[in-house]
């Protein structure tokens, strides 16, 4: 590392101060459609936000993803000094007591917290991984199409390109049709067949099924794929529901990405009814995640990270011990940003950048500003007809595959 | 920045009240140790135990040539090859040590004390006067703790009790009357040294709740014994707390069973990095969390970092040797780390 104790020390001799924040908001179209069991037929539309917190040092602070309600918190922690990240935290946490951290309050806090974490990497002058702890800026990555809405073609495609860069695991969007499903679960393995004789395999029902169709549907599927692990099989909160899936099928058991706090994860840890948790920064952010990895680590249990703009959130992945790899979609959402990660041999290889290693380009965000793109769809997805009750399949002309 | 080497100084540690019941103050040799690293700082720790070889050992295999920032991956390398051992002795405590002193020194690095480095916004925390010599007697104890009350404003004290219930009530009347000189009523807490089997535990205790208001009790009976621990937490008002002597993966039960109220971390146990993935986990169960005490009190820098952290176990206010010196003070009943950069030890 470059000498940089110098200006680090000088920083020291008074306290830096947060000062003020803003948001911008855009809209990205992505290279490609991305669905799943609840809207099969995609969308290609993204709403796009970057917080940026500033501060009295020069160094700004970047939060990808979400932007609104940050004028409810950020009076709590104006004036701070950045680098005192878990105490804001405990304070915004606090602050929000009655109401709860939870919804739009918690998106809130959760953006907060990454920027102030990328504030403390920065004034080290170190990335964030190493802030955190990590001794090796390196994630293993798996697959994953957001693939209900792509032909067969297009499923191949994506996957084999992922399997060229190294990338020997996969999870496919699953839940309305078992033996398409089937199907493109065996093109899935046939494409990472060049990466590994033997790729992962994973499948993600988006909270679809209920717990009995979970398993009846998965032991269907186990007659022929060995599973790593089964996505949301049951709702976020069901943990009679989600345990009795991973008693019930051979496969691990996945859940989180849907809850916000350590506390909402707490009923799947006590009582056994995960065997994996998807964390995310959107969890009341870096501290929040980790908070939540820790006490899985404690219990025995593994996190997998999810996809983010730029491989942001990998940053954070580097420095858990009981990550096992980490979620690549690489739909095309990085039209203003600037990153230094790469993914080589299966891994998601971080620099040593400073903080998370994106910077904005000003002119390119101005731009999808005042020319807003057009497409199909947009997030956020809906929950499907029938969900957890009866499967209603892909109707004529939703999905290219049927 | 990487570490170079490490120099470890055994020495015969002279506190001014020498602990019978706390493992880490109970060996009466302690070392320094020093990691050095190629930026001209050391890392500083100090350890209740003289382990040279091991240390020697983990540094030689392990840290040389690291990042000392990488520390999240260099514990884990460590417990890892701990894990592996199959034969000598556990090396748990030189590893807490080797992993106190390269936070110190990722602190050092950035110019920041420690408990910024951590996160954490302010320098204090609250603390519990602890007296662990169950020989002393009555007018020692009441002299103690009115010294704790009056010259650092100690508001919560906790005794080793469990030899002679009729002595204990009489020991827990002199610590209430001394400590209400700072705070009414102050907080008691007790350590029975798993003394007593369980039922005359909570026969004892609950004597004692007729008279008292018992915050936690420690040490009620042997930290494996979960339904042990849970019978009892079942019978009295009092918090039982637990974890003294477990490593990070032992907690686990306590947390499956409910068998602890408290959860009682040692850093020179478990590390910081232990101790804060602990931290996290109890407060996922919104268990509160107490420090056991430390030399210099570093463990002051924690606290502030730990969402349900409810008290930290102060043996000496001003706990140094004639090897080394500690920034961290002890005011109005809080532990203060000081903005020295690092852990605030020094090596005289």
């Amino acid at each position: 590392m470059g000498d940089c104790r110098g200006c680090t020390r000088e920083r020291i001799e008074r306290q830096v101060k947060i000062t003020g924040y803003r948001v911008e908001q855009y809209l990205m179209k992505m290279d490609r459609l991305v669905g799943d069991a609840n809207l099969p037929s995609g969308v290609e539309m993204l709403p796009g936000s970057i917080l940026f917190l500033d501060t009295d040092e020069n160094v700004t602070g970047i939060s990808l993803g979400y932007g609104g309600g940050i004028e409810s918190l950020f009076g709590v922690i104006e004036g701070a000094d950045p680098r005192e990240v878990v105490a804001l935290w405990m304070r915004m946490n606090d602050y929000l007591h009655k109401g709860g951290n939870e919804g739009a309050a918690s998106a809130a806090l959760s953006a907060i917290d990454v920027a102030l974490w990328d504030i403390k990497a920065k004034l080290a002058d170190e990335p964030l991984w190493k802030t955190l702890g990590g001794t090796a800026g390196r994630v293993k990555a798996y697959a994953s199409g957001l693939d209900y809405c792509l032909s067969d073609e297009e499923l191949f495609a994506f996957y084999r390109r992922m399997a060229e860069l190294g990338i020997d695991s996969g999870k496919l969007k699953v839940g309305l049709d078992l033996a398409a499903d089937m199907r493109r679960l065996d093109i899935m393995r046939e494409a990472l067949s060049i990466a590994s004789p033997r790729p992962g395999l994973m499948i993600d029902s988006n909270e679809y099924w209920s717990p009995k169709q979970a398993v009846r549907y998965i032991r269907q599927m186990e007659k022929h794929f060995d599973l790593l692990w089964v996505e949301e099989p049951a709702r976020r909160w069901d943990y009679d529901g989600l345990r009795l899936v991973s008693q019930q099928v051979r496969a691990a058991v996945a859940s989180g990405e849907n809850l916000h706090n350590l506390a909402q994860v707490y009923p799947l840890i006590a009582n056994r009814a995960v065997d994996v948790i998807n964390v995310w920064a959107g969890q009341s952010g870096v501290t929040g995640l980790r908070q939540i990895a820790r006490m899985a680590h404690a219990h025995g249990l593994e996190v997998t990270m999810m996809n983010a703009q730029a491989d942001y959130m990998a940053q954070i992945a580097a420095a858990l011990p009981n990550h096992n790899m980490m979620e690549v979609v690489d739909p095309g959402r990085e039209h203003c940003l600037k990153w230094h990660s790469h993914i080589e041999d299966g891994f998601i290889v971080l620099s040593d950048a400073p903080g998370f290693g994106i910077e904005v380009d000003a002119a390119k965000l101005k731009d999808l500003q005042a020319n807003p793109p057009t497409g199909r769809g947009k997030f956020p997805f809906p929950r499907r007809e029938g969900a957890g009750r009866y499967i209603v399949p892909p109707q004529p002309g939703e999905v290219p595959w049927r | 920045m990487k570490v170079t080497g490490v120099k470890v100084t055994p020495f015969a540690h002279d506190l001014p009240t020498r602990s019978r019941s706390t493992r880490a103050m109970d060996a009466g040799t302690s070392c320094v140790v020093e990691l050095s690293s190629d930026a001209g700082v050391s890392g500083i720790g100090v350890a209740c135990c003289t382990n040279g070889a091991q240390i020697d050992n983990l540094v030689q295999h392990v840290l040389k040539g690291e990042d000392p920032r990488g520390i999240a991956g260099l514990w884990q390398r460590m417990v890892n090859l701990q894990a592996k051992r199959t034969h000598g002795e556990p090396c748990h405590e030189a590893i807490a040590v080797l992993d106190v002193a390269l936070w110190d020194l990722k602190a050092k690095r950035e110019g920041q004390p420690l408990w910024k480095t951590l996160g954490g916004s302010r320098p204090r925390a609250n603390a519990c006067a602890s007296l662990t010599d169950a020989a002393l007697d009555e007018a020692q104890v009441s002299a103690w703790f009115e010294r704790m009350a009056h010259d650092f404003g100690l508001r919560a004290g906790k005794l080793r009790l469990g030899l002679d219930p009729d002595k204990d009530l009489q020991r827990l009347a002199r610590t209430r009357a001394a400590l209400s000189r700072a705070v009414a009523p102050p907080t008691l807490a007790i350590d029975l040294g798993q003394s007593w089997p369980t039922d005359a535990t909570i026969r004892n205790i609950r004597d004692m709740e007729q008279e008292f208001d018992l915050a936690w009790v420690e040490g009620a009976c042997d930290s494996s014994n979960v339904a042990g621990l849970k019978q009892i937490s079942n019978a009295i008002s009092a918090a039982v707390s637990v974890g003294r002597g477990l490593g990070v993966g032992e907690f686990l039960p306590h947390f499956q069973h409910r068998s602890a109220d408290v959860i009682e971390i040692d850093i020179g146990r478990v590390g910081i990095t232990g101790a804060l993935q602990i931290a996290d986990a109890a407060f996922g169960y919104e268990l509160p969390v107490t420090l056991t005490a430390a030399p210099g009190n570093i463990h002051a820098h924690l606290a502030g970092v730990m969402p349900s952290f409810m008290s930290l176990e102060v043996l000496d206010p001003a706990s140094a040797s004639r090897l080394w010196a500690s920034e961290v003070r002890i005011e109005d009943g809080w532990a203060i780390a000081g903005d020295a950069p690092g852990n605030g030890l020094s090596v005289k």
